[in-house]
């Protein structure tokens, strides 16, 4: 009983951070606005409705669906440092970005399909791959994603040697690094119905995502088909990051840490955990957006932000960890 | 007592190596079942097989049905295999790693329920680890993450319980409960029970019937209602090398006999 209310306190906190810093983000930025000044045409109007209030929900969305994409990726491979890369979704995703700033000029559109088509066919490609080997198991499309990523990082390379150092070659690492800055609400209709119907299909499919945690053999003895539920999973996993990452670039450390951090607070890794991870995945995101427009004369790409607030916490869960098991 | 799964002319093995040769034996309801041999002699790989993890050549059939054929769900649903390689990776209450076990009875997107909380509770307590029912699977000893599996192994009541070595972590008196319980639980819910162990006298004390492996070979199949010492001790020699059997009140115990 005093853990569950444990587990009720933690989840108010955090969804009253989440819509704390929700509500700071609509209001925070080069342009201020005040709450009283929207409504009319004005100018505070439009900025709100046409740039931030879009870039706030996408930074929520980004939040939860990476941190919970991030929870399926570290609960499917066994490996608390799992994210989208282990398989090749970002190196895929920052190729086609990549291409279509080469070759098709650029447009936000190109960009953001480019990246989505780009992260799901390395998914797809090491999904077949695996399939290919004949042998079964998580470790195989881990070895397969690891291939995908090398070729995905080489091609990438290859772009970028022959990209003009001073529009594309700009354009590409901006992209890589990830941004809200230039979000709109057409970007973000154009994304978060792929983004929500992933995470929806994670949240029903969460039992799966559990079983297929465990070892290879214990799940298909527990009645799971291990290899078609572990492609579903990795799909709609992709399905969720693609549709986030092809609109925003890429976004380091979320995906780890909030996953984490929730797995910390309750010691659990069902699903409520995984709930509670977008939420603090969302709020995390919102503050570091927050932060990157703010700190600075100019916008920080919000990467920057995500790895420095990262980095020191995977250092103090490790010394964490390590006092645990003495 | 019904015949639950019949093995004829089985082959396993592994790269197309066979590690097991044409195997021949049934198991029945309400019978406990220890396969013995030596390290490398074919135990995991024909439970592996009999489970269906395994491919393999011949025939195995539980309750009439081969058992290849089956869905992995199908089989899950009659057969409760515990293997050797165990547990979850990531913190999960005991209670929760218990209800996985009634995956192969609920629909894909279906979650467990009260009746089954409940179930998965008596469960632990059959276990004798009721009282794990809210801690970190991960921060339990070996051995009662071992009496939590064997917890799940039984939450479904399957006809058939397939146990790879579930004794490996146990202490003494936790091995005796444990092997009592099995054995009780075939006497009292009819199931049938195969199991591979190392410890020769605790499957002479509790199986009904020894299965006896030497390289990939089936040497013996002992009843031991009916099978004497030096049976015992000539059959058991062919695995360990050379033994003798006591009798003592009423036990039959294994010791190292001496080399001629």
């Amino acid at each position: 009983m005093e853990s569950r209310n444990h587990q009720k306190i933690i989840f108010a906190a955090a969804v009253l951070v989440m819509v704390a810093a929700f509500g700071i983000s609509l209001f925070v930025g080069r342009y201020s606005i005040q709450w009283g000044e929207i409504g009319g045409d004005t100018m505070s109007t439009r900025v709100f409705f046409s740039l931030r209030l879009p870039r706030t929900c996408m930074a929520l969305l980004a939040g939860v669906g990476l941190s919970v994409a991030g929870s399926v990726y570290q609960s499917l491979f066994r490996n608390p440092l799992a994210a989208p890369d282990i398989i090749g979704a970002s190196s895929g995703a920052s190729a086609g970005a990549a291409a279509a700033i080469l070759w098709l000029g650029g447009g936000a559109v190109a960009t953001a399909l480019c990246a989505f088509a780009g992260g799901f066919v390395a998914v797809l490609l090491a999904l077949a791959l695996s399939a290919a080997s004949g042998r079964r198991g998580a470790i195989t499309v881990v070895l397969s994603g690891i291939a995908v990523n090398a070729v995905a990082q080489a091609v990438l390379m290859l772009m970028k040697l022959t990209a003009d150092p001073e529009k594309q070659l700009a354009s590409i690492e901006f992209w890589v690094m990830g941004s809200f800055g230039d979000m709109t609400m057409d970007k973000l209709l154009g994304a978060a119905p792929w983004a929500l119907a992933g995470l929806a299909g994670l949240f029903l499919l969460h039992r799966q995502v559990l079983l297929l945690g465990l070892d290879e053999e214990e799940a298909r003895a527990l009645g799971v088909r291990t290899t078609l539920m572990r492609r579903c999973i990795l799909l709609l996993a992709t399905l969720v990051t693609g549709a986030i990452i092809s609109v925003t670039g890429l976004i380091s450390f979320i995906g780890l840490i909030a996953p984490h951090l929730a797995r910390l607070l309750t010691r659990s890794s069902r699903f409520s955990t995984t709930v509670l991870s977008g939420i603090l995945g969302g709020a995390l995101l919102l503050i570091a957006d927050c932060l990157a427009r703010s700190i600075g004369s100019s916008e920080v790409p919000v990467s920057i932000i995500t790895s420095l607030l990262g980095a020191p916490f995977l250092f103090w869960l490790m010394c964490r960890k390590g006092e645990d098991h003495g | 007592m019904g015949e639950l799964l019949r093995v004829e002319g089985l082959s396993a093995g592994y790269s197309g190596k066979k590690v097991l040769e044409t195997m021949n034996f049934s198991v029945n309801a309400g019978e406990l079942f220890a396969l013995l041999g030596a390290n490398g002699s074919g135990k995991s790989t024909l439970l592996r097989a009999v489970c269906g993890l395994l491919p393999y050549e011949g025939s195995c059939r539980m309750e009439g049905r081969e058992i290849r054929k089956m869905s992995e769900r199908e089989r899950a649903r009659r057969i409760s295999c515990l293997t050797q390689r165990g547990g979850v990776q990531l913190p999960l209450s005991v209670l929760d790693v218990v209800l996985m076990g009634f995956n192969p009875l609920l629909g894909l997107l279906e979650n467990p329920g009260k009746s089954h909380r409940q179930k998965a509770r008596e469960s632990l307590a059959l276990a004798g680890v009721e009282e794990l029912a809210e801690r970190d699977f991960l921060t339990l000893s070996e051995g009662q993450r071992q009496m939590v599996l064997l917890a799940r192994a039984f939450v479904r009541d399957c006809p058939l319980l397939v146990l790879d070595e579930p004794d490996s972590a146990l202490d003494f008196q936790n091995r005796h409960r444990m092997m009592a319980l099995l054995s009780r639980l075939c006497r009292e819910k009819g199931m049938g029970i195969l199991l591979c162990s190392h410890d020769a006298n605790f499957a002479m004390e509790y199986a009904d019937r020894l299965l006896l492996l030497h390289q990939g070979n089936l040497v013996g199949d002992l009843s031991m209602g009916t099978v004497t010492v030096p049976q015992l001790e000539s059959s058991l020699s062919q695995l360990y090398g050379p033994v003798e059997v006591l009798e003592h009140r009423g036990l039959r115990i294994m010791i190292k006999g001496e080399t001629r």
